[in-house]
């Protein structure tokens, strides 16, 4: 027995920040042991926890050991009733911001917040790093004299921002609420639900769809739209590529990598930046590529497994043909993430963007938006980083009224 | 109960390295293929998948049954590995 409750934990740790509030706001004392401070410390936790790094470890007056325990364990084990605590603390289960995606504009945010210890969640239902992890090489983004890998700078935005406890769940959000205390109510594809003071929309755009017959049908089986996903599955092969824009451009030259030849399927033109023009233009005098302006896609045909040809039309002279070819790569343009947004305040163009003021609000107080999904925007890694950071001063000024 | 998880990946995708991730935050050990080193490997995937992309994770369950997970896919491989 001894008089008071021991915890091994580390500032770092969220699960540890959480167990500290509960033991705080029940005014129970308690020993904190940061387990990074020194490594007799750290050895007093393993071997307290039987070897495991496992951080909250708590060791209660009766000498009850709780590794990571959920706060209603953490409860039921202080002989409390979670269930009436959990009425007495609707008031504080209040998040200060919930951040909906995990790509360069949430995680940049989450930098700033966490760092200033602002309660923060961060939610993803697809890649952390956001459509920056599924591109092959950014070669744009100040700091990196020779580019990065999009894997990469994922890699180190997910890292720095949980260096200062930023922690990503991985959950879908369905739904947007404000309540009539000006909290917002957050649904979860799990059917759960969040309420946080403050909510930062950074939820990017998808892969655009061209609508042609054939093309749901064979998706993953011959019809692609991440090239770094799925390219090396075309090495020594004949592909299509759809699109003419930077994207498109710039996928393609990552594609030669793995294909014997190219064909780039353009609507009208090319519409690049000179830089990724002169490049292309070099594969397509070696004859690698062959580029088809003011042509469409009329089908994607395949054998009922795979992709076998496309159909094409020409815009201006109206000429049909088709192709024998063993894949086809869709970048054709973006969809903004919001379909959980229709039906609520928070204002959308009239291509789904959402729209905010210069303070990157939104129509609804206290919810903001950053990044790709934001009206206006460019579309650019260092423009979303950027939004990300002015989003989260901006939010920090608003949690502060 | 699993007998074992093998997950097919490539250098590049991004998917892979959240189902790496996954696994390594549920603590399930899985054997790694990647297609870019194992060439040879690619036409075992595509006939285990029946699709031309990665990730696609194959866990044996203890009865010798095999699910199969192709892509990034929550709601499909956290019931798998249980
Ligand atoms: C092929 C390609 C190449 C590119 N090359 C470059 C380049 O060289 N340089 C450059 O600067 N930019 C480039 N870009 C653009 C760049 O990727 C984006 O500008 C940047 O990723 C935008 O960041 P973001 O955080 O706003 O959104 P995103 O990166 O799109 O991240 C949004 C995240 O939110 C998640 N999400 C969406 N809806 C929900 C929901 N309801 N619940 C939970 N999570 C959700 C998504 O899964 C995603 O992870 C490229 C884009 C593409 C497609």
């Amino acid at each position: 027995m001894s008089d008071k409750i021991d915890l091994y934990g580390a500032d770092w740790c969220p699960d540890c920040h959480r167990s500290r509030e509960l033991l705080d706001s029940l005014s129970i004392e308690y020993n904190y042991f940061d387990i990074d401070s020194s490594d007799e410390l750290k050895n007093k936790m393993l071997q307290i926890s039987g070897g495991k790094n496992v951080i909250p470890t708590i060791v209660l007056t009766d000498g009850q050991i709780l590794q990571e325990p959920s706060n209603p364990e953490l409860l039921k084990a202080l002989n409390l009733n979670p269930e009436e605590y959990k009425q007495d603390k609707a008031e504080k289960e209040i998040r200060d911001l919930v951040i909906v995606g995990a790509g360069p504009a949430a995680l940049s945010a989450a930098v700033y917040t966490t760092r200033e210890r602002i309660d923060t969640v961060i939610l993803e239902k697809g890649v952390i790093g956001g459509m920056a992890a599924v591109t092959d090489l950014i070669d744009n983004y100040p700091g990196f004299e020779e580019g990065i890998s999009g894997l990469d700078l994922s890699d180190k935005l997910e890292k720095q921002a949980e260096r200062f406890g930023a922690k990503v769940e991985f959950n879908e959000v369905t739904g947007l609420k404000l309540n009539p205390n000006k909290t917002k109510e957050i649904s979860l594809v799990d059917g759960s639900k969040l309420v946080a003071r403050s909510v930062l929309i950074a939820t990017g755009s998808d892969y655009k769809k061209v609508g042609v017959p054939g093309e749901a049908e064979y998706v993953s089986k011959g019809v692609h739209y991440c090239a770094t996903c799925d390219g090396a599955f075309y090495r020594d092969k004949n592909i299509a590529v759809i699109g003419g824009g930077n994207s498109a451009i710039q996928e393609t030259i990552f594609l030669t990598r793995f294909a014997s030849h190219i064909d780039l399927i353009v609507r009208s033109s090319v519409k690049a930046s000179d830089v990724l023009v002169e490049k292309i233009n070099e594969f397509v005098a070696q004859g690698k590529i062959t580029i088809h302006l003011t042509t469409v896609p009329l089908s994607f045909n395949g054998d009922g497994k795979m992709i076998n040809s496309i159909s094409l039309e020409n815009t201006v002279s109206h000429e049909k043909k088709t192709m024998p070819i063993d894949g086809i790569f869709v970048f054709v343009g973006l969809n903004p993430n919001t379909k959980f947004l229709q039906g609520t305040n928070v204002k959308l163009d009239n291509r789904g963007f959402v729209e905010v003021d210069s303070n990157l609000e939104t129509a609804i107080e206290g919810v903001f938006a950053a990044g790709d999904v934001r009206s206006g925007s460019t579309m650019q890694i260092a423009s979303a980083v950027g939004e990300g950071a002015t989003a989260a001063l901006k939010i920090r000024e608003y949690l502060e009224k | 109960m699993l007998k074992g998880v093998t997950i097919f990946t490539t250098n590049t995708c991004a998917y892979c390295q959240m189902v790496k991730k996954y696994l390594n935050i549920k603590g399930v050990s899985y054997e790694e293929v990647n297609l870019d080193e194992n060439p040879h490997r690619r036409s075992e995937a595509m006939e285990i998948s029946g699709a031309l992309t990665v990730p696609v994770t194959v866990v044996t369950k203890k009865d010798d049954t095999r699910e199969i997970i192709v892509g990034y896919n929550l709601s499909k491989l956290a019931p798998a590995l249980v």
